[in-house]
């Protein structure tokens, strides 16, 4: 394009050159300070999510978006179309179902295995908790048979101890008795006049008459001794009893043999029992003469086989 | 008057009431004691100069000691030898804690002083007088016997049942490797004579309780079968050979009858027929073994052995009703019966943890009692009276011996008869 | 009035017929004792096959019974107080099984024990195995009318056996007659 008038004065063409250049200039000053403007880095810094949007600059050029114009379809094809479209939107569908279906699925799934997995967790927790628990009992059961255990030796030794206390008592007692027989014994062989001895046999009498249980020591005594003799094997299987009266001396020995007063109805087995009382003499025999009196006569029930009923 | 007269009656009161006894105290002796009655038999004096007329008096404590009832003092140290009542020093023997002694003498007597006769004395130390004397006369070569019959006197004395000591044993010895032989002997093995000779086994044999007859299994056939044999004849008969084994021979009490095991080409069952061979019936059918039959002293229960529970045990079946009962539960296995001759104990085997021994069981109480302990005890059989039991058994040198033991258990005595092995032994009646 | 007649009376014989025994007759407890007769008391003697339905093995048969490695093991053994036939043994009765059905032969077999126990129980126990074997060959055909058992308990045994040594004696021997 031509401009006379811009070519014939030079003083104009100079003015608006500068004019322009001014012009330039200033519009790129302004958008030298919208660029500067954009990004303030190291003035504040925002996190987000995603990345800042920058603030678009403005596109010089504005590109025009071409209009393709879509031919108009007729009816058929826009039915065939719609048709299309319906199959394509059923198939989306579908594959949306399936896609949701599987996904369910697939939820289902994880969750199932998540909550057999939990459960086998629980499981295994369980069990360990239970054999902790068995363990625990089992070691409890074990203390309280070590306990028991130990009450039971310890029952034992108390038993033991009790039992040897027993036998100290009894030894004592019979030491007690030693004593005693062997003062009576004393007091009788001094030469004392009647009514002195009299008077000691009357405290023994108080004696005798209280401690029975020497009365039944000296007939346990008489019964081992006779027992040990008595051979039962001549009296057969069945059983039977004898009864003989025997009178004794002091010493111990019988007088006038032994009476049988109750046959076996067995002759060996008569004969038998008969010797085993013979044999046994001498009888063991208190010294003193109130015991003794009433020793002195026995009757003695023999059942070898056995206690009839 | 009066007033003096019961003055009188008052102090014969008075003194009868002095004099009065107490109630008598009662001392009561439950149970006894299985002990055995210390006796010392002294050697009779023999007036004779046969020697051998001292031995007797080693007979007669052989016997009493053999049957666990009594045992012998030692009278080693002793040098009076009394001969009757009035030459005893009664506390010397007493001090020696014997309560009897058996003393006597013998003399020459008859023509040519040929025959002897023994007089013998039982006397009882504590009551210090004579219990038995008896005079026996015989010849010399029968001293043993004589000595027997004197053991078996002093026995019955004193125990009130017979003694067994003049009775007879059977065995089977194997002499070599085809030789066996039936023998027959005084009770404690002497005077041996066999009555069967064979190339093969013999086994189970059975005196008849009339003690005429002995059973026996031979296997001379190339198979079991009965024989019944005359004793004083030697004459026998074949009793049974049916098809198959024939054995066990069981006497039935009155001598007329036997029970036998025959098996017929099927597992052993039980039969009983008559001494003659006739009549012979089936006492029992079952898929199980059952042999070894014996009879109750009353006739009316036999025994046997049979594995119907699995192991071998012991049974009873009523002759009449066929009812069975079992009777042995003790052990693995309960085999080899027998009665004693009162039917109140039952002998035979028991076995556990491998060893065989013999036993005895109160058939009222059912408790048993084992009187050896094997390992390879065999053959149990009563003596006549119940007392004693005959047996085999093994020493250690893997021979088997007999040998009585006495049913208290206290006493078992070897029967010395060689050294070659038995097989089986039994014990003969009583003789009338 | 004369078929009712008939027909009870043919029910009354089929009633007859049908009583039954309870224990298997092949174990031969019911059969009759057909030597009763002939043996006891008089001292006559019975054969120890008189009654058997086999026969006695003639010579070829005696021939191709030694030349057989196969039969050449007669014995079946058995363990301590038992009967039972093992599977090891089972060969053993089969071998003999088809000699036996082949020739038609006459057998016996003979149990065994070892000496522990008493002589007349082992007897027995040696008869229990032999039976278990005839009861094996006649489950292979074997006719057991052709079969008899003899026992001879511990009266072959070695007395002093201990131990394994005693498996010896507890044995059950197929023999046949003519050999």
């Amino acid at each position: 394009m031509r401009l006379p008038w811009l070519e014939n004065n030079d003083n104009l063409q100079a003015n608006l050159f500068t004019l322009v250049i001014h012009l330039a200039l200033f519009i790129f000053m302004i958008f030298s300070v919208n660029w500067q403007v954009k990004t303030p880095y190291y003035a504040e810094v925002e996190l987000w999510d995603a990345i800042p949007t920058q603030i678009k600059p403005k596109p010089l050029i504005k590109r025009a978006t071409p209009k393709v114009q879509k031919p108009q379809p007729s009816i058929a094809e826009k039915i065939v179309e719609a048709k299309k479209d319906a199959d394509i939107q059923l198939k989306k569908k579908k594959a949306a179902e399936l896609k949701k279906k599987k996904a369910a699925e697939l939820k289902k799934k994880k969750a199932a295995e998540l909550k057999k997995k939990k459960a086998a967790e629980l499981k295994k927790k369980k069990a360990a908790e239970l054999k902790k628990k068995k363990a625990a009992e089992l070691k409890k059961i074990e203390q309280l048979k070590k306990k028991a255990l130990e009450e039971e030796k310890l029952a034992e030794l108390q038993k033991r101890l009790l039992e040897d206390e027993e036998v100290e008592k009894v030894q004592k007692k019979l030491l007690e008795q030693d004593d005693l027989e062997r003062l009576q014994e004393e007091l009788r062989n001094k030469d004392l006049a009647k009514e002195t001895r009299i008077a000691i046999e009357g405290t023994q009498d108080l004696v005798a008459g209280t401690n029975s249980g020497e009365l039944e020591k000296y007939k346990a005594l008489i019964q081992q001794k006779i027992y040990q003799n008595v051979n039962k094997q001549l009296c057969g299987l069945d059983p039977l009893e004898l009864i003989f009266e025997i009178v004794l001396m002091p010493t111990g020995d019988l007088i006038g043999g032994a009476k049988m007063i109750k046959s076996s109805k067995i002759e060996s087995c008569d004969q038998a029992v008969e010797r085993a009382i013979l044999q046994a003499q001498p009888l063991p025999m208190p010294q003193d003469n109130r015991l003794f009196s009433q020793l002195k006569k026995l009757k003695l029930k023999f059942q070898p086989n056995g206690p009839i009923n | 008057m009066k007033q003096s007269f019961w003055k009188f009656f008052f102090l014969i009161w008075l003194v009868c009431i002095s004099n009065a006894s107490h109630a008598l105290e009662v001392i009561e002796i439950l149970g006894g004691k299985a002990s055995q009655i210390p006796v010392a038999v002294i050697p009779f004096k023999d007036n004779n100069a046969q020697k051998s007329m001292q031995l007797m008096h080693e007979v007669i404590t052989n016997d009493l000691n053999r049957s666990g009832l009594f045992s012998s003092i030692d009278i080693s140290g002793v040098s009076d030898y009394p001969i009757d009542e009035r030459e005893v020093n009664f506390s010397n023997w007493a001090a020696l804690q014997s309560q009897f002694i058996v003393v006597g003498k013998i003399d020459a007597i008859g023509r040519s002083n040929s025959q002897m006769q023994v007089t013998w004395s039982l006397i009882d130390i504590y009551k210090e007088k004579t219990v038995l004397s008896v005079a026996i006369k015989g010849q010399p070569s029968q001293y043993r016997v004589i000595a027997h019959r004197i053991a078996d006197t002093i026995y019955e004395k004193l125990t009130g049942s017979k003694g067994v000591f003049d009775t007879n044993i059977a065995f089977v010895k194997k002499l070599g490797k085809e030789k066996y032989s039936l023998f027959i002997a005084d009770y404690d093995g002497h005077n041996p004579r066999a009555i069967v000779n064979s190339r093969y086994s013999i086994i189970s044999p059975r005196w008849s309780p009339n003690g005429k007859k002995i059973a026996y299994v031979s296997f001379e056939k190339k198979k079991p079968v009965i024989y019944v044999q005359d004793i004083e004849t030697g004459k026998r008969t074949l009793l049974a050979n049916f098809r198959g084994n024939n054995s066990a021979p069981a006497w039935s009490p009155d001598s007329k009858k036997l029970a036998i095991v025959l098996t017929y080409s099927a597992n052993s069952q039980i039969y009983t027929i008559d001494a003659d061979g006739k009549n012979i019936k089936q006492l029992m059918r079952t898929r199980s073994i059952n042999t070894e039959p014996a009879w109750s002293p009353n006739g009316k229960e036999i025994y046997f052995s049979s594995d119907r529970a699995g192991s071998a045990q012991i049974y009873k079946v009523d002759v009449d009703t066929n009812e069975v009962v079992r009777v042995t539960f003790e052990g693995n296995n309960n085999v080899s019966p027998s009665l004693s001759p009162d039917g109140k104990l039952l002998l035979f085997l028991n076995q556990d943890n491998g060893s065989y021994r013999v036993a005895i069981q109160n058939l009222l109480s059912n408790q048993m009692l084992k009187l050896t302990n094997g390992p390879d005890d065999e053959s149990p059989i009563f003596s006549p009276n119940g007392h004693m039991v005959l047996f085999t058994y093994k020493d250690y040198g893997k021979v088997s011996k007999i040998g009585t033991v006495s049913i208290n258990g206290l006493k078992m005595t070897p029967i010395d008869v060689g050294s070659e092995t038995i097989l089986e032994s039994t014990w003969g009646p009583l003789s009338d | 009035m004369k078929n009712s007649l008939l027909l009870a009376s043919l029910l009354a014989i089929l009633a007859a017929g049908c009583s039954t025994t309870d224990i298997n007759d092949s174990m031969g407890l019911n059969a009759p004792f057909p030597e009763l007769e002939s043996s006891t008391g008089d001292g006559s003697e019975v054969d120890l096959i008189g009654s058997s339905q086999g026969k006695e093995l003639n010579q070829s048969a005696l021939d191709e019974l030694a030349a057989a490695a196969e039969l050449a093991d007669r014995s079946v053994y058995f363990d301590y107080d038992s009967f039972a036939i093992k599977s090891d043994f089972e060969g053993v009765i089969s071998n003999h099984a088809t000699f036996i059905n082949k020739h038609d032969a006459a057998v016996v077999v003979y149990g065994n024990a070892d000496y522990r126990g008493s002589h007349e129980y082992n007897l027995a126990l040696g008869q229990k195995r032999a039976v278990a074997v005839k009861q094996a060959l006649e489950a292979l055909g074997v006719n057991g009318s052709a079969i008899e058992t003899i026992s001879f308990g511990e009266e072959h045994a070695n007395q002093t056996c201990t131990g394994s040594t005693c498996g010896q004696d507890r044995r059950a021997d197929i023999g046949y007659v003519g050999e």
